[in-house]
């Protein structure tokens, strides 16, 4: 009696035992694996190239522009940006093209907007992904030609997510 | 690439004639960077949405350009001012060519 119910609970015993070096000798998750050669900008040279093309020969103002930006980011995977004029647009009055620069990003140039005399507005808000603390810059062309500009630091947490 | 469709918020669809509308948007999308190695040691070719624009009927109002910096399913807040109804018309493109559509009618007040 008692030997036959030994033998039936056995075997799963065994089981039970195997499933401990089963489950180490199970493969890491892929994203554990997964590098990158993303390096940061050592300095802001390239973000100041991007600028200067941008300006095109104007001086940028540094006025007129708002940068918005949360003190710490600490998703560096989305930091939320927002860049906008500080007062309405007019028909006199409107910005026909816009930059972002993330300073020391492998690539610094986070993107570029372009509106029209009908867009009536001129303000974007995107999230970015940061691989360091670094200035964040913004760049806007005015119909008239100028060129406004604002810089603001921002610390983030650890580096790139996903980048 | 994705069945997800997007995501579209708009201030007010019935605005005021030069009233001031905002739109928050958000696409699923990997936003590969182009800068990641697999586990087997290869590059992830780059994989992001190079383009967005958006239209009231044919009147242009906005395009975008994002870069390899803007997150994954890339988010994009944008405002214009209403003068006119029509359908607002949002295209993403990305370097592979796909695209991804939205569409909301603005009737004005």
């Amino acid at each position: 009696m008692t030997s036959s119910r030994e033998s039936r609970w056995r075997p799963s015993r065994r089981q039970i035992l195997m499933t401990g070096p089963a489950l180490a000798l199970a493969p890491l998750p892929a994203f554990a694996q997964v590098t990158t050669t993303a390096r940061p900008q050592p300095d802001a040279a390239e973000a100041d190239r991007i600028a200067a093309e941008f300006a095109a020969g104007a001086l940028p103002l540094p006025e007129g522009l708002v940068l918005d930006l949360p003190v710490l980011g600490d998703n560096p995977g989305a930091v939320p940006v927002r860049v906008y004029l500080d007062r309405p647009v007019t028909p006199d009055y409107w910005c026909a093209e816009m930059i972002v620069i993330a300073e020391l990003n492998p690539r610094p140039l986070a993107c570029r907007l372009r509106f029209t005399q009908d867009t009536g507005s001129a303000d974007l808000a995107v999230r970015l992904r940061l691989i360091r603390s670094m200035h964040v810059r913004a760049l806007a062309r005015m119909n008239d030609g100028r060129v406004l500009t604002v810089r603001r630091p921002i610390t983030v947490t650890a580096g790139g997510c996903g980048m | 690439m994705t069945t997800r469709p997007p995501r579209i918020w708009i201030s007010n669809a019935t605005p005021a004639v030069g009233e001031i509308v905002r739109l928050r948007t958000q696409i699923a999308h990997p936003m590969e960077s182009g800068f990641r190695i697999d586990a087997a040691g290869r590059p992830i070719p780059r994989h992001i949405v190079t383009r967005f624009e958006a239209r009231l009927d044919d009147r242009l109002l906005l395009e975008w350009e994002p870069q390899s910096a803007i997150s994954q399913n890339p988010y994009l807040e944008f405002t214009f001012a209403a003068r006119q109804p029509g359908t607002l018309r949002m295209t993403w493109i990305d370097d592979l060519g796909e695209t991804i559509t939205a569409e909301k009618d603005i009737t004005l007040a």
